[in-house]
């Protein structure tokens, strides 16, 4: 629960206004379903007693018929309106919750972020999201419009049919549905969380069973892993059916509760009828309400079976760790430092505004994660931005003096526009020019241009078309210091000689590192540095 | 959608009808119980008015006990319905398992893995609430209309008109409650592809400082595809409000027609007797549970749809090409005799073309070069060596014995594998190598690939977490300890596919080296390569593709 809340708390204050609206039309639904029953029983028990009586004319018929069609109808459509309202704002809600996931992420190092490009990571993610969005529309919201409505049912009920009636609506129902809910999510929150966790590894399973299939053949062993898999999916149904018999026990009792609850308020009616204090109307009252709070239980049963694997979800999201604690001490950028200063084991570099420097060195040989060093994206010693220690550089302010172009760089669904203004908006003619620089304008001049639509993770571009709108994404910052990561790989060698002097070009205040296997020799470069860790 | 229907029976409804049939009848049967309890309540309240307080005690008894039975039935339906459903998600899925990886269909194994995982439990409502709420429909409402007609013909009447309307809404609501259902689905599939897509960029994100403003825009996205959804929510839920609006207005007309007659201001619409109050507090309590199956079907009907699309999935993955491998995978006893190894004639078919092997001899501790083009053949030729594949026609010769179905376990019990691209599982490095290995082994087989002093930078050296993507190994680390996971097989016999791709010159060296040392160990080798250097280094070349 400790860990729910927070997320509780999140997805409550996404859109506060229609969250409340509905939750109180939740409550209203049940409120008239309860009115309507209540109503109709004492109508058709008075009009009974009037006309036994032989006072039929002198009924007020008007009153009551014409209220039990106004409940009925605005019953129906309070339903309507509950249900727009929870479920717009449960779609913004799942939209904050996605957005603070997406801010949570500022605070990973460059290992953890590379991790998130693995598909049983990001699989993960989103299972765990999807189980945190029934939160509030099949947790919070039900049971909380059942206590609500039992509260109000009950100051109405001992209103009209004293306190002896409402008593044995409330009492007969509230204590035992807590007891009833108390011990379902016992019983369910563990294995409704092993199932979410155990489906995780199911899935993960498949997948590199079907991956690493040649391996397995070869060694005799797929049939172990397949075993393996059938175990996992064995225990993962085996607690299924124990969730299955948990949830189906709780509903049973929750009905032979309503069914006690109703004979019980028949009996305390009867008695006060016989005694004289109630007219048999009234006191009929308390059997179709309790008949009709019926509706109110069930809803919440199923929230309460799923808790555990929400509670899990919420315990793995949560775990993400928060935004970077902001540095106390602000720095000064020194303009008379060297824009880069490194003074590692690996590597002695200083590197000043305009200048361009290449480090070279077989693949594992610590290149790539120098870079990320130099880029605040890794523990180092050693390593200056200005001046300045760059574990000590604010993040915001860090980017936006040093911008890195990874590898392995990632574009996302949308236009090249969109991609291109990733980080804040930014002149077309900027756009161009960044374009130009990268070899690029004339391929997205023959497509749609800026709007050029790319699928997911930037498909419908070539590996080396992507590469160039990555590099000129990166130009758009206008950083004081560039870092690229192989960024002519998959470019022949003429296109390759254009964009690195078109990066010059366009920034030629910047201080630039690049690592290269091949070009290292090109005109850009003044200074060339090896680095090997493995010596 | 006629044939996806028998289809359906065929293959997800009849192997569990015992079940249904038995839920169908105990969820019929606690339905039936009902209309005693209400005449139960009807009985004691009116025998209130005329002073006969003992029913009370024995109406409230017979009221909770009729809660009882209807609660164990109901209980009972849904034992048989959740072991229907579970009979039939575990044999799909177990079909799955035992197939995908075994013979290789070309479709993605994240797709594979979110059917037999993810959309196998979508069958579960289907067949738990669709199957019943069809039976259910189909027989109370019929019931309690007889029971009414019995008391009074007005009531049934109208029942009888707000009941056959119904149907004509559940087909339209039935289509908007699918395109309800399906609306969210798509809007919670188009954020989450969207979060994905963010997620997955995220190093760069972060490396362009643009963090904020990506969850801003993730946040505009976001609202306007809700802007969007809402639109067809709106339409979709008036649509059902209106079965529920027939429904409010039929329990709404019984109640003040009862009312209104016991008062004596309508004196028809009974047969003969007047309406008592006891019928009348009868009728109005059978009233609604008449509309409850409608609500209830049109409840489970998307659940028909959702189950309807997976089966859609499962039959095209049924019938989509698959390539079996020779032999059974099963551990055998290694083939006998050094290794030989002879390609004659041997073709491998694909479903559009014909692939001719070239013809070649291999003997013990020789080491072979295929070269040729990209898409000659290169891959496939390892495969075949590997019973991977099997051969259209002509043979190939294994330690003086044909490959088959019969020899390809023991010969595969001497030969291991260097894929192009890595796959590492979420485990250990140990485990992967080999979790049975020694240290003194270890250490060997990484000194023969290069690979000892990858394990030294590792964080957590041999219990470094790899997971799928390699937990920061490169491309030509990842070879090297592949290498490494071939010699400690201990097979005499390695097959490697372009060991030296995408790498740099003095990687490839590395790589190369490597290779040679394993020769020089006494390992036979066949190197699948279009590198130079590579085929340098070996004593044979064969020419794939000529």
């Amino acid at each position: 629960m400790k860990a729910l809340l927070p997320i509780i708390r999140l997805l409550l204050t996404a859109e506060p206004k229609s969250m409340i609206r509905g939750a109180a039309l939740s409550v209203i639904v049940l409120l008239m379903g309860a009115a309507l029953l209540g109503l109709s029983g004492w109508f058709i028990t008075a009009t009974g007693i009037a006309g036994l009586a032989g006072i039929g004319i002198a009924f007020d018929v008007f009153r009551p018929s014409a209220g039990v069609r106004f409940l009925a109808l605005g019953r129906t459509a309070a339903r309507y309106g509950e249900r727009l309202l929870t479920h717009d704002a449960t779609l913004r809600a799942l939209a904050a919750l996605r957005v603070t996931l997406l801010r949570r992420q500022v605070g990973l190092d460059a290992r953890a972020l590379a991790r998130l490009r693995g598909e049983a990571e990001l699989t993960r993610i989103i299972s765990d999201v999807d189980a945190l969005d029934g939160v509030i529309l099949r947790f919070v919201l039900p049971g909380l419009a059942a206590l609500v409505t039992h509260l109000i049912v009950f100051l109405a009920l001992a209103w009209l049919a004293g306190w002896a009636v409402a008593a044995a609506v409330l009492l007969g129902y509230v204590p035992v549905a807590v007891l009833v809910f108390w011990r379902l999510a016992r019983q369910s929150i563990v294995p409704s969380d092993q199932v979410e966790t155990q489906s995780q590894a199911l899935r993960r399973g498949m997948i590199d069973m079907i991956r690493d299939r040649q391996a397995l053949i070869l060694r005799a062993r797929i049939t172990a892993r397949e075993a393996d898999l059938l175990a996992i999916d064995a225990s993962t149904r085996k607690m299924m059916r124990a969730l299955d018999l948990s949830d189906r026990n709780a509903i049973a009792a929750l009905s032979v509760l309503t069914a006690a609850v109703t004979g019980l308020a028949l009996l305390v009616g009867a008695a006060f009828v016989g005694q004289g204090a109630l007219d048999p109307a009234t006191g009929a009252i308390g059997v179709f309400v309790a008949l009709a709070l019926a509706e109110a239980l069930p809803p919440f049963a199923r929230g309460v079976a799923d808790f555990g694997r929400m509670a899990g979800a919420a315990k793995r999201i949560g775990q993400a760790p928060g935004p970077i604690p902001a540095t106390a001490v602000r720095p000064d950028a020194k303009p008379d430092e060297p824009v880069l200063s490194v003074d590692t084991p690996e590597l002695a570099l200083q590197l000043e505004a305009g200048k361009a420097a290449v480090l070279t060195g077989p693949s594992g040989g610590g290149k790539t994660s120098m870079l990320m060093q130099i880029a605040g994206m890794a523990a180092s010693e050693g390593v200056f931005i200005l001046g300045t220690r760059v574990t000590e550089w604010p993040d915001a302010e860090l980017r936006n003096i040093v911008t890195m172009v990874p590898q392995r760089s990632a574009l996302i669904a949308g236009t090249i526009r969109e991609n291109l203004s990733l980080s804040g908006e930014t002149k077309d003619e900027e756009m161009w020019r960044a374009l130009a620089a990268v070899a690029l304008d004339d391929v997205v001049r023959a497509r749609d241009g800026l709007e050029t639509q790319l699928g997911e993770g930037g498909t419908g571009l070539s590996g080396g078309q992507a590469r160039r709108l990555t590099l000129a994404r990166a130009l758009l910052r206008k950083p004081k210091l560039l870092l690229l990561d192989e960024p002519i790989e998959g470019l022949d060698d003429a296109t390759a000689s254009r964009v690195l002097t078109g990066i010059r070009g366009m920034l030629p205040e910047a201080a630039i590192l690049a690592t290269l296997h091949r070009s290292a020799d090109h005109p850009v470069f003044n200074i060339s540095q090896k680095i090997d860790i493995r010596r | 959608m006629k044939s996806s229907r028998r289809l359906a029976s065929a293959r997800i409804i009849a192997p569990v009808a015992r079940q249904l049939r038995v839920a169908g009848v105990l969820s019929v049967t606690s339905g039936l119980i009902w209309p005693a309890q209400a005449g139960a309540l009807a009985w004691a309240i009116s025998g209130w008015v005329t002073g006969e307080m003992t029913r009370t005690g024995i109406a409230a008894a017979l009221f909770i006990l009729g809660g009882v039975l209807s609660a164990l039935l109901t209980r009972a339906a849904g034992a048989c319905l959740f072991d229907a459903a579970d009979r039939t998600i575990a044999r799909e899925r177990a079909a799955l398992i035992l197939r995908e990886a075994r013979a290789r269909a070309d479709v993605s194994s994240a797709e594979v893995a979110a059917l037999a995982v993810q959309k196998l439990p979508l069958l579960q409502p289907w067949i738990t609430r669709y199957h019943v709420a069809m039976v259910r429909v189909a027989i109370l409402p019929l019931v309690l209309l007889a029971v009414t007609f019995w008391f009074s013909w007005v009531a049934g009447l109208v029942l009888l008109v707000a009941g056959p309307l119904i149907p004509v809404f559940m087909a339209l609501i039935g289509m908007a409650a699918e395109e309800a259902s399906r609306r969210q689905m798509v809007e919670v599939g188009t954020m989450n592809a969207m979060l994905m897509d963010r997620l997955s960029a995220m190093l760069d994100i972060r490396l362009l400082g643009a963090v904020e403003n990506a969850s801003a825009d993730f946040q505009d996205r976001a609202e306007a595809l809700r802007v969007k959804t809402m639109r067809v929510l709106r339409v979709a839920f008036l649509s059902s409000t209106v079965l529920e609006l027939f429904s409010a207005i039929g329990v709404a007309m019984v109640a003040v027609f009862v009312g209104f007659t016991l008062l004596g201001e309508i004196t028809f619409g009974s047969w003969g007797t007047q309406l008592g109050l006891g019928e009348g507090l009868f009728l109005l309590l059978i009233a609604p549970e008449f509309f409850q199956p409608f609500r209830d079907l049109a409840a489970a009907w998307h659940d028909r749809a959702a189950g309807l699309s997976v089966l859609a999935e499962l039959e095209e993955l049924d019938t989509t090409g698959r390539v079996a491998f020779l032999g059974t995978a099963r551990e055998t006893a290694p083939l006998r005799g050094p290794i030989t190894l002879a390609l004659s004639g041997a073709a491998v078919a694909y479903s559009d073309r014909i692939l001719p092997l070239p013809d070649f001899k291999l003997n013990t501790g020789e080491s072979l070069a295929l070269v040729g083009p990209s898409g000659a053949g290169k891959s496939t030729t390892l495969e075949a060596i590997a019973g991977l594949v099997p051969l259209a026609r002509g043979r190939i010769t294994v330690c003086g014995k044909t490959l088959d179905e019969d020899t390809a376990d023991a010969w595969r019990a001497r030969i291991a594998m260097v894929p192009q691209t890595p796959h590492f599982a979420d485990q250990t490095l140990r485990d992967w190598l080999d979790p049975d290995a020694d240290e003194a082994a270890l250490r060997i087989a990484l000194e023969l690939a290069e690979a000892d002093r990858i394990v030294r930078r590792l964080p957590d050296g041999l219990d470094t977490r790899l997971g799928e993507t390699g937990g920061g190994v490169s491309g030509g680390e990842a070879r090297r300890l592949m290498i490494a996971r071939a010699v400690l097989s201990r097979r005499e016999l390695i097959l490697a596919d372009e060991p030296t791709a995408d790498l740099d010159p003095e990687t490839a060296q590395l790589v190369i080296a490597s290779l040679k040392r394993l020769k020089d160990a006494g390992h036979s080798l066949i190197v699948a390569t279009h590198d130079p250097a590579v085929f340098g280094a070996m004593d044979l070349t064969v020419e794939v593709g000529s």
